[in-house]
């Protein structure tokens, strides 16, 4: 009987390829049933749906490159901006909030793997009712918000349901339907009455408008679409696949690009059709390029950047006052400043993403500046500014980076073996797994009074047996970034030893952080890790094994399109990974809504 | 003895009162919690005391000829010798679940289970915990009535890692259904003795309430299984809500606000934050205010500086960098216990009826693996503390002949907090169906 970590736990050798993949034995496998076969798979009978088992032979589920639909908890991120554009701006935040759990790399799958939990829903409840009452209270705001006074307590005051159609659809980023509708104009007219105040009931349905799982959760259940006869695998094959209704595309693209609900224009688009369907790939597009053009769009591709680099880290990053008295929170904050400012520089403004490996420009502040020993530091200020560095000096791109070097070290000495990691998990796609157990995972200390690089320290971990397949991968990237210290200052010397920075990297001499970028840059398997990483982050799951096909493609796509970051962006939010979902087979589709899905797809609705 | 109206305001203020500055008063009969009457046996709770990267082995347990109820105090434990008769010591204890760095041993002995993977396309480990963690077993059984199912708190600093949730929290519902720590004390206060509106507006509130919870319901029926369960989650947080809402206003009376703990140069000040969530906690156990919590002192495998020991680095790494014999993390674990001490002795000082509040806990201490550098699963550290109304003995090391499964103590524990559990507890290699009953009376 395996055991994880042990024979599987492969004996990852000096060279470029992926270690062995290993399963846990006698664990549950979460892929959709989409998933698991590549050929397709059977429907359910539509009348016993209640297990997710029960494959009736004979009748044929089309397959489709995407994940299972899921609900997506708004992140912390989320849920305040959502407030901010939808309330306006202004209002008193909660400032409680639990923070986001992170999975796989990214907050966004945890969002649509997690619950909410009794504490979040408290905090849901006294925010929604707190938010309510700071609007209400002030009759400018109401007046401005609703647009009417409402004239009757009863749930049929036309004022009320005006307003409920209208900051419903924003709310829930889709129509209500009418039983919701008839829902909230009935708490309405309760609490007007309980309360004996019209303002009073409107400001009680609007905190539970904002208590919703329709406005808590993005509501992303598909709509079944029709195919044509020429795209069925066989003849047996159901003539449609689930698609993401337009309303759902609008908030999966605002959240993913302006970390966001829809604005009103991107509302009237879903509205008219122009998100899904046949139109959708260039409906999709315009809206997509309108976005990524407007500073919304420096929130929700900033958030991707900063997940991807794990700039997180910088917030707990704890470091000897003593031997760097410099590193002030104001420090702290700037080092993850400048590398998303980087890299929404490239991304967004069309470069090549390899830049960011190999590009001296930055932004700098003074205490970066300083930090860096850039001339006319002092003349600086603490707002961040572009900067070219010396194209003779030791840094370019991100491994120069402060935040990236201090993120790779500890409190007071670095972590060669750290910063490798970063390298082959973040940006080669390449997961370390983690000791074996059982192994004594410390250093021999040096001997008194000898004084040594952590270059020689660290020579253990590529000797020892059961450390070397490991270390090998990782170690010896971060020995090429010797010259930078815990916090990302460059030194001659460690312990008054003169630091060696080369490294053989299967056959190449590599020597200092600009080698090893350019080296990285020129990868082949950057490109299609940074595919692999916004695939992930912007479906908000781990790719499947039904994925990592299109998942490739994108990479290719992003390689011939001179590796344009928006490019890639556009094929994915127009691939059918983003646009479609798998067809969970434990799903409650019922006979009545099979047949009525199956009447208007024959009508050729969209 | 006569009531008086002693405030709370008056107990409390030198603990919230900011940098929290030694010991409040403890909490007495006037005060009014529920259990005060000498005649009333107050309930048992059921709580977890946890702690990140395991301990000093050599320093940890008794030695292994003195069992029963005469053995001396081993310097990691040495910080509780003032409670040492409600604390109770186990060695030679192994996690019988799959063998895995950290999380075999966090989910093995918050679950009795293995973990669950999350995800397959990746090459290295992700876990979750694949069933309820232990609070929430016991709060399925303790907590129907009271205002909190549960109440999780956090002391150091998050400083951990992505691999999963089982890295991240330690109250879990299921998988991927965590109940995430509060790390503020003034949030914690809030949620505790935050204001409760009026009547009519009270019964607004839960109309709301009521109406999300259709929704949630309605919106159950049109997504998958799995969504539906995710569902279920919320729609269980909702009525929780709605129920503390349709309670009477508890007897507790709201408390001066806590205090702030910024970093003082770059050092976090843990104590001082470990007095003020032991405080409030003990507040909300007299109170009734729940009868299940967990402290996670510190997560698994956590990055927390213990810079009160010497450390320069976070623990973990220290766990695996320091050479042997690891004076760092020893002394590290000498200040976790004496961290401990302070809420068990929070709790003692709690008086309620003829005894006092630790009596009649039963709480669980542990951490995730044995010892941090090899990431060893046997010699597994386990403490039972408290008497749990009369059920445990305390004072005892218990050292098991045969390398027994850490289940039994699992069991051992829920036993004396009322859950009769006759056919045991446990999944899988996990299960036992025997408690350990020379810590039982």
């Amino acid at each position: 009987m395996q055991t994880p970590g042990s024979q599987t736990k492969s004996r990852v050798d000096w060279s470029w390829k992926m270690p062995k993949r290993w399963l846990a034995q006698g664990h549950k496998l979460k892929v959709s049933v989409g998933a698991s076969l590549k050929l397709g798979l059977v429907l359910l009978p539509l009348s016993s749906l209640s297990c997710s088992s029960g494959i009736e032979p004979g009748v044929v589920v089309p397959t489709v490159t995407a994940g299972p639909a899921r609900l997506s908890r708004l992140t912390k991120g989320q849920y305040l901006q959502t407030l901010t554009s939808l309330l306006g701006p202004g209002l008193q935040l909660p400032t409680n909030l639990e923070d986001d759990t992170y999975l796989h790399g990214y907050t966004s799958v945890a969002a649509s793997e997690l619950t909410i939990s009794p504490r979040a829903a408290e905090q849901f409840e006294s925010a929604a009712m707190d938010l309510a009452e700071q609007i209400f209270t002030d009759k400018t705001r109401r007046t401005e918000l609703v647009g009417c006074t409402p004239e009757t307590a009863l749930r049929d005051s036309e004022c009320v349901l005006t307003f409920l159609r209208r900051f419903g659809l924003r709310t829930f980023r889709r129509p209500l339907a009418e039983d919701e509708l008839a829902l909230f104009a009935e708490l309405y007219e309760n609490t007007s009455k309980l309360l004996g105040d019209k303002w009073l009931g409107l400001q009680y349905v609007v905190a539970a408008l904002l208590q919703s799982p329709h406005f808590l959760f993005r509501v992303e259940r598909g709509e079944l679409e029709p195919r044509s006869s020429d795209e069925l695998p066989s003849e047996n094959s159901t003539p449609y696949r689930l698609r993401y209704s337009c309303y759902e595309m609008a908030s999966r693209l605002s959240y993913l690009l302006w970390e966001t609900m829809p604005d009103d224009e991107l509302l009237r688009a879903a509205g008219a059709g122009e998100l899904c369907g046949p139109q959708g790939e260039q409906g999709l597009t315009t809206q997509a390029m309108r976005m990524l053009a407007m500073p919304q769009a420096e929130g929700g591709i900033g958030r991707f950047f900063r997940e991807f680099l794990k700039l997180n880290r910088l917030d707990t990053l704890s470091k000897d006052t003593k031997l760097f008295p410099q590193l002030t929170p104001t420090l702290r904050a700037a080092m993850g400043t400048e590398i998303v400012r980087s890299a929404l520089q490239t991304a967004l403004g069309d470069a090549d993403i390899r830049d960011l490996l190999t590009s001296p420009k930055t932004f700098v502040n003074k205490e970066l500046a300083t930090l860096y020993g850039l001339p006319d530091a002092a003349k600086l200020g603490s707002e961040l500014q572009p900067v070219e560095l010396p194209s003779d000096g030791p840094r370019a791109g991100i491994l120069g980076t402060a935040g990236f070097l201090a993120i790779g070290a500890h409190q007071t000495v670095t972590s060669p073996t750290l910063r490798g990691r970063f390298i082959r998990e973040n940006l080669l796609c390449q997961d370390i797994p983690p000791p074996p157990p059982g192994v004594a995972t410390s250093l021999m200390p040096p001997a008194s009074g000898e004084k040594t690089t952590l270059r020689q320290r660290l020579t253990q971990h590529r000797e020892a047996p059961q450390c070397r397949g490991c270390h090998q991968l990782m170690d010896p990237l971060g020995l090429t970034l010797e010259n930078f210290d815990a916090i990302g200052a460059f030194r001659e010397k460690e312990n008054e030893q003169p630091i060696d920075a080369s490294v053989d990297l299967d056959g190449q001499q590599l020597v200092g952080a600009r080698a090893l970028g350019q080296a990285l840059h020129d990868h082949p398997r950057l490109g299609p890790c940074v595919a692999r990483q916004l695939y992930r982050y912007a479906t908000g799951h781990l790719e499947t094994e039904a994925e990592l096909d299109l998942v490739g493609q994108l990479g290719v796509r992003l390689q011939r399109q001179q590796y344009r970051f928006k490019s890639l962006l556009l094929a994915l939010l127009t691939s059918e990974g983003f646009r479609y979902a798998s067809v969970d087979t434990d799903v409650a589709m019922d006979q009545n809504s099979l047949q009525t899905t199956r009447a208007a797809a024959a009508k050729g609705g969209n | 003895m006569a009531r008086s109206t002693l405030s709370r305001r008056t107990f409390l203020r030198g603990v919230f009162g900011g940098a929290a500055v030694g010991v409040g008063l403890p909490l007495l009969d006037v005060m009014s919690p529920p259990f005060a009457r000498a005649e009333m046996a107050g309930p048992t709770r059921f709580g977890i005391w946890f702690w990140g990267n395991g301990v000093r082995r050599e320093h940890f347990f008794p030695k292994p000829t003195q069992t029963g109820a005469v053995w001396d105090m081993p310097e990691e434990l040495a910080p509780l010798a003032d409670v040492r008769p409600y604390v109770s010591v186990l060695s030679g204890l192994e996690i019988k679940t799959a063998t895995h760095p950290h999380h075999s041993g966090m989910t093995g002995i918050l679950t009795g289970a293995r973990y669950e993977q999350v995800g397959t396309t990746r090459d290295t480990i992700v876990t979750t915990f694949a069933q309820k963690s232990l609070d929430q077993v016991a709060a399925d059984v303790l907590c129907t009535r009271t205002p909190f199912r549960s109440l999780e708190v956090g002391i150091c600093q998050f400083r951990g890692t992505d691999e999963g949730t089982t890295f991240q929290h330690l109250s879990h519902n299921g998988p991927n259904n965590v109940n995430p720590s509060e790390y503020s004390p003034q949030n914690l206060f809030q949620r505790l003795f935050g204001a409760i509106p009026g009547p009519e507006k009270n019964l607004a509130r839960r109309s709301i309430l009521d109406g999300v919870g259709a929704q949630i319901q309605s919106l159950q029926h049109q997504v998958s299984q799995h969504d539906r369960r995710r569902l279920d989650q919320h729609l269980t947080s909702i009525r929780e809500i709605e129920r503390r809402l349709s309670q009477l206003a508890g007897q507790c009376k709201a408390p001066a606000m806590p205090g702030d703990f910024p970093d003082r140069e770059g050092k976090e000040q843990i104590a001082e934050k470990n007095r003020a969530m032991s405080d409030l906690l003990a507040v909300a156990l007299a109170c009734d205010l729940t009868r299940s919590f967990s402290v996670m002192f510190s997560s698994a495998g956590s990055g927390v500086v213990v810079w009160q020991a010497g450390a320069v680095n976070g623990l973990h790494q220290t766990c695996h960098d320091e050479p042997s014999p690891q004076p760092i993390v020893h002394r590290a674990v000498v200040f976790t216990m004496q961290q401990l001490a302070y809420f068990l002795g929070r709790l003692r000082d709690t008086p309620e009826g003829d005894s006092n509040l630790l009596e009649r806990c039963a709480i669980l201490g542990t951490t995730e693996l044995s010892e941090g550098n090899m990431h060893t699963n046997d010699e597994f550290p386990v403490l039972l503390l408290g008497r749990g109304g009369g059920k445990l003995k305390g004072g005892i090391h218990y050292r098991s002949p045969n390398r027994e499964n850490t289940t039994n103590a699992l069991l051992t524990v829920l036993r004396a907090a009322g859950l009769p559990l006759p056919t045991g507890f446990g999944y899988g290699p996990g299960r036992s169906d025997q408690s350990i009953s020379e810590l039982e009376t």
